[in-house]
């Protein structure tokens, strides 16, 4: 008698389950606790990962943005202005320098910042004059009117 | 500044200084938010908050801080307890200690900022933070005279609405 349905009962797993199991586990080996060494614990924390990870690509834009005007605002305060009123002003003097160069130039090249700070600063002492003062131009000026296009 | 050496330009700008603040008669809290910017290090270009470039700050004269208001009847800490502002001595330090501390931001590194918070009461200050101090930073608030502090001519030449 011979047994024929042996053969049926093996169950041939696939060749490969090593490196699929390497291939989530690489991306976990810095975690901390059993997540970087048991698979399902593994996978769950991977994806975790994976998934705080594509939603930060757009939360590090707004981060840097806000280290920028914090950096920004430092510096121009060491030149005695306010942040909102160096805006205003460089915007109004059609200076437009993005907020990442400003922050480099604040801190690598100081004087160059010292230069924007006191062009704000004139445009600012120009506009208190315009809204305190009696409506007249100020002597040597050609024209304050300046339009943007 | 450009014909130093680059380790010796690094070593100038992450240098830790040390600010000092008179506290006499100057509202605690807004001693406390200068204390907090300079602690942070917001006060730098240069700043990030996982680079630890906070400096240190010595507030002298911390027992004569001035509430404006009727802060020194209204105002309640609590600590388990309820404790009236002007009941305890030895609180004087813990209004502005407490004050900066809220104002820095809930993270780990608060505790070491604290560390670098040195609040004294009065003007005696000890030899090496004496030795440490780079510079004294203008009080937030004008002290008011009183008004036998004012001289009789100046009393005679303030204007008048009418002669009683």
């Amino acid at each position: 008698m011979v047994f024929l349905t042996l053969s049926c009962w093996i169950r041939n797993r696939g060749p490969d389950r090593y490196w699929k199991v390497q291939e989530v586990l690489s991306n976990a080996r810095h975690f901390r606790g059993r997540k970087n060494r048991c698979y399902s614990l593994a996978v769950r924390a991977v994806r975790r990962a994976f998934v705080y990870a594509t939603k930060a690509r757009k939360i590090k834009r707004r981060n840097m943005r806000t280290l920028w005007i914090s950096r920004i605002a430092a510096a121009s305060r060491e030149h005695g202005m306010k942040y909102p009123a160096l805006m205003h002003n460089l915007v109004k003097s059609s200076v437009e320098v993005n907020r990442r160069v400003l922050s480099d130039l604040a801190i690598t090249e100081p004087k160059s910042f010292l230069s924007l700070a006191k062009l704000a600063r004139a445009g600012q002492q120009e506009g208190f004059g315009a809204a305190l003062g009696d409506g007249k131009e100020p002597p040597g000026v050609f024209s304050r009117i300046v339009t943007l296009q | 500044m450009s014909s130093f050496t680059k380790s010796a330009q690094q070593w100038a700008t992450f240098a830790r200084s040390w600010y000092l603040i008179d506290a006499r008669m100057q509202p605690p809290g807004k001693i406390a938010t200068m204390c907090a910017i300079r602690l942070q290090g917001k006060h730098k270009p240069i700043y990030h908050a996982l680079s630890d470039v906070g400096d240190h700050v010595v507030v002298m004269n911390s027992r004569h801080i001035a509430f404006s208001g009727n802060k020194w009847e209204q105002k309640m800490y609590s600590s388990h307890t309820q404790v009236h502002s002007s009941s305890i001595f030895l609180f004087f330090l813990q209004i502005v200690k407490l004050a900066v501390y809220g104002m820095l931001p809930r993270n780990l590194s608060r505790r070491t900022m604290m560390q670098r918070l040195h609040l004294f009461p009065e003007d005696d200050l000890p030899e090496d933070i004496l030795l440490n101090l780079t510079e004294e930073l203008p009080q937030p608030r004008e002290i008011p005279r009183r008004l036998n502090e004012y001289s009789q001519e100046e009393r005679e030449a303030f204007p008048t609405l009418w002669t009683p």
